[in-house]
């Protein structure tokens, strides 16, 4: 029978699709289907075909990227083999990852205005669409300014508003918000959420995000190895907590916490709760009783015996013309601290780090290393001790192979040839890269170039390592990897900093948590107590873990303990409550 | 690297692109006709009066000009020593300064030497009154009315577009690679060229890796979706600009007759 496609409606009917010089299929019997009107979720792992399906959808795919296509892909209900890019593009607006490849104007307005004027809209027209989609992403009086001078979130948000003004009927966006501080995902969020309300659009996002996704998407498709493995409800999809772990998401927290319920038989199937309010309410109905116990800290606390390694006495920088970016700051961080910067993006976080090994120096006060002020050394001579690894592997990796990569810094320590062999290979196989020594770093995936760029730092054996933002951009499995071997590193005695905007992973791994406002720390000390002041966190856009906010809701039954982790919450909730059906 | 526009309400930014750009013209060609310094300096003066007035950044200035300070010295050098007396024909730029050896080094060549840096000064600032006060599209659109296909002036932008990040990405290379123990730009010639090589190929593979993700998001706007596209705004002369261009025409006019008259000369 002949299916009538609805405009607005994507029907994907892929038999297979091969790169040109791939020898395997990236997709073997892809078939989905979206509606007018919904939001779509797209999860799964990195490298399971999100991005790639999404280029399926406007006809990037084949006509861009070539290779063996067999099946037909509907977007808007036009078939795309049969249109070009561009006419589709009217359609069917696709928002990639790093909005700076995606910004062509030199100011705001010229860049919202280049999809119209491609497409010739009239003049008025485009000053008409201009204006509603910078007020569609907040970006309402930034006409005149400088894109490159844009902040990250800024770009995200013109990125979006660039192809808002093409008024396509499907909006498509690949990981929106994984370079963002959680105030700037939840703002990207709530503007697709809006535009879902007016009912002008479909929505199809990839995320890794599985709070907000639960929250804004009506369905969510699972991929894994180019098929799409799971689809259905997101409340369904994350009370399942194995199943989402096994399908390399992260699971829910309160999922957790139902499911522990669950196997120790406190909570029936049919009775399951799934966020915050449905918890509270459970929490009420079957709480009978409550063994109260003392609250004792079970991290270390080195402060006060350990050395200190890193000094920072009234340390005030500011860029030129700027108002200054750090205010005297004055933080001791002691010998085999886990520390972790905390505080949105634009706070300072970087800043401070690039002081530590004197890739940025102070404008006013000093910086000392193991007592030293380091103003006399460079960064390259600092690079012995205090060890920085960037966001970005690929702004270093330039050696022909994955062994001269690690050995590049390497050959100006004087080491002895065994000494250096030694290095390479221990640094290789700490992060799992032994494999791989004859391999072109380009042809690694991202995450173990990742690991690469972690392992060039590494073998220069550095005391201190600072970390800037390990885990954006990775999945739930690469996120755990790479806290695996911080937390191993930790445990040999390394000193570490951590910049981070994943609350969970500070809250669970770090010694102390240092909040970052305005160039200046507005809170300091170890989680438990740090992601407690509730007041202080909002006043600097931090938004603690989930289980924090939902042990600080359970004090009026007498809860007085100051759990960090999902696991020791989880543990508090059925050994110190008394729940009905609870047979001690 | 020039100097961005910047968006404000001066007298410059609100002339026409042709005048302005007729302006620069007629103002090189006037510093070129002339060798003598006095009028080259007094060109440089009215240059650097029109820049104050409409509130350029002196910084940015300050870091073109900056490394071309050596080849200024050196243009000086060589002006002084190569030009031999009997090429002047005023006396006193016969005289001799001084003599290293049996090289003389006279005033007229020194002289000459201080027009051309004066010339260099004069069109860093005349073409950063440019790029400061228009912004790109009017470029553009002034290509545009040459008949330059619009591909090529999108080229063009999309390339101007790119310097701050493409900037901004080599100091973040750099950085990286000085966190790992890599010493840039520092020691002998040699040392130093060959620490910039693990700057510049990861950043050509980034850049090779930006243009295709670049390609991609054209297509996604629609780019060549139709033969032409819509101009935002047409750019327009007004009278005023009809006077200043005549008036630079003049300019042009009589700096050709007065150096016809030998006078300017050196």
């Amino acid at each position: 029978m002949f299916e009538v496609l609805e405009r607005g409606s994507i029907k994907v009917d892929l038999l297979r699709f091969k790169y040109k010089d791939s020898l395997t299929n990236i997709f073997n019997s892809l078939n989905f289907k979206i509606e007018k009107g919904e939001f779509v979720g797209l999860m799964g792992r990195t490298g399971s075909g999100k991005t790639t399906s999404m280029m399926l959808l406007n006809g990037l795919i084949p006509h861009f990227i070539e290779g063996e296509f067999e099946g037909n892909v509907y977007s808007n209900s036009m078939n795309t083999l049969r249109y070009r890019i561009q006419t589709m593009s009217r359609f069917v607006g696709l928002v990639l990852q790093d909005p700076e490849t995606q910004i062509f104007g030199i100011t705001v307005e010229r860049d919202v205005a280049f999809g119209p004027s491609n497409l010739t809209f009239g003049k008025e027209k485009i000053k008409e669409v201009v204006q509603k989609s910078l007020k569609a992403v907040g970006l309402e009086g930034y006409e005149k300014r400088i894109t490159s001078e844009l902040s990250g979130g800024e770009k995200q948000r013109l990125a979006i508003a660039g192809v808002l003004a093409m008024e396509p009927e499907i909006l498509i966006l690949d990981e929106p918000t994984s370079e963002l501080d959680p105030a700037g995902r939840e703002e990207i969020y709530k503007l697709l959420s809006n535009l879902k309300k007016k009912g002008e659009v479909t929505i199809l996002v990839s995320s890794h995000d599985t709070e907000e996704m639960l929250t804004y998407a009506d369905r969510i498709i699972v991929l894994d190895n180019g098929k799409m493995i799971w689809e259905g409800k997101p409340t369904k999809l994350f009370q399942d907590v194995e199943e989402t772990k096994r399908m390399g998401i992260r699971p829910l927290e309160i999922a957790e916490i139902a499911n522990s319920f669950y196997k120790n038989s406190l909570l029936k199937a049919d009775s399951e709760f799934i966020n915050k309010n449905e918890f509270l309410q459970f929490v009420k109905n079957n709480l009978t009783s409550f063994k109260s116990s003392h609250n004792g800290s079970k991290k270390n606390n080195l402060t006060n015996y350990s050395p200190v390694v890193i000094e920072t006495k009234d340390l005030s920088f500011n860029y030129q013309q700027k108002d200054s970016a750090l205010k005297e700051m004055n933080i001791k961080i002691h010998k085999g601290e886990f520390v972790a910067l905390i505080g949105k993006n634009g706070a300072g976080k970087t800043t401070f780090s690039k002081q530590l090994n004197g890739l940025l120096r102070p404008t006013s006060g000093s910086v000392l290393i193991n007592g030293n002020d380091i103003s006399r050394f460079t960064t390259a001579q600092l690079s012995k001790e205090v060890g920085y690894v960037f966001q970005n592997p690929d702004h270093q990796i330039f050696s022909a192979t994955v062994f001269d990569e690690v050995e590049f810094g390497l050959k100006r320590l004087n080491l002895s040839d065994e000494e250096r062999l030694t290095r390479i290979n221990n640094a290789l196989e700490f992060v799992g890269l032994e494999k791989f020594k004859n391999r072109h770093p380009f042809t690694l995936g991202k995450g173990e170039r990742q690991k690469l760029a972690f392992a060039t730092v590494l073998a220069m054996e550095p005391n201190i390592l600072i970390i800037d933002e390990p885990t954006t951009g990775q999945d739930w499995d690469g996120t755990n990897k790479m806290m695996e071997m911080l937390n191993k590193l930790h445990m040999q005695g390394h000193t570490i900093l951590m910049i981070t905007h994943n609350m969970q992973l500070a809250a669970e791994y770090a010694d102390r948590i240092i909040v970052f406002s305005n160039g200046k720390v507005v809170l300091e000390g170890p989680p438990e107590k740090v992601f407690y002041e509730t007041e202080v966190l909002k006043s600097a856009f931090v938004t603690a873990p989930d289980c924090i906010n939902l042990s600080k809701e359970l004090r009026s039954y007498g809860y007085i303990k100051y759990p960090v982790s999902i696991n020791e919450f989880k543990k508090d909730l059925l050994e110190e409550f008394i729940w009905k059906g609870n047979v001690n | 690297m020039l100097i961005e526009y910047f968006p404000s309400e001066s007298y410059i930014h609100k002339l026409d692109v042709r005048t302005k750009t007729l302006g620069f013209l007629s103002i090189t060609t006037i510093s070129f006709l002339f060798l003598s310094p006095v009028i080259n300096f007094f060109i440089t003066l009215c240059t650097i009066l029109i820049l104050l007035t409409i509130g350029t950044p002196l910084a940015g200035i300050k870091k073109i000009l900056k490394p071309l300070f050596p080849i200024f010295i050196l243009m000086l050098l060589i002006t002084g020593f190569t030009y031999p007396a009997n090429k002047f024909t005023s006396g006193t730029n016969q005289n001799i300064l001084f003599s290293l050896g049996d090289v003389p080094f006279t005033l007229g060549g020194f002289l000459y030497g201080i027009t051309l840096v004066l010339r260099i000064f004069i069109m860093v600032i005349t073409s950063t009154i440019i790029t400061y006060t228009t912004p790109i599209e009017d470029i553009l659109q002034m290509l545009k009315k040459t008949k330059i296909p619009h591909q090529f002036a999108f080229i063009i932008a999309t390339g101007i577009r790119f310097i701050p990040t493409m900037q901004k990405k080599s100091e973040m290379i750099q950085e990286a690679q000085q966190a790992r123990g890599a010493e840039i730009g520092t020691g002998g010639l040699i040392k130093r060229i060959s620490s910039y090589i693990s700057v510049l190929i990861p950043l050509i593979v980034d850049s090779l890796r930006m243009s295709d993700n670049l390609a991609i998001a054209m297509l996604n706007r629609g780019f060549g979706a139709m033969k032409t596209t819509t101009d935002l705004n047409e750019i327009k002369m007004k009278t005023k600009d009809y006077l200043i261009c005549f008036t630079e025409v003049i300019f042009i006019a009589v700096a050709f007759w007065i150096r016809s008259e030998n006078i300017g000369g050196l």
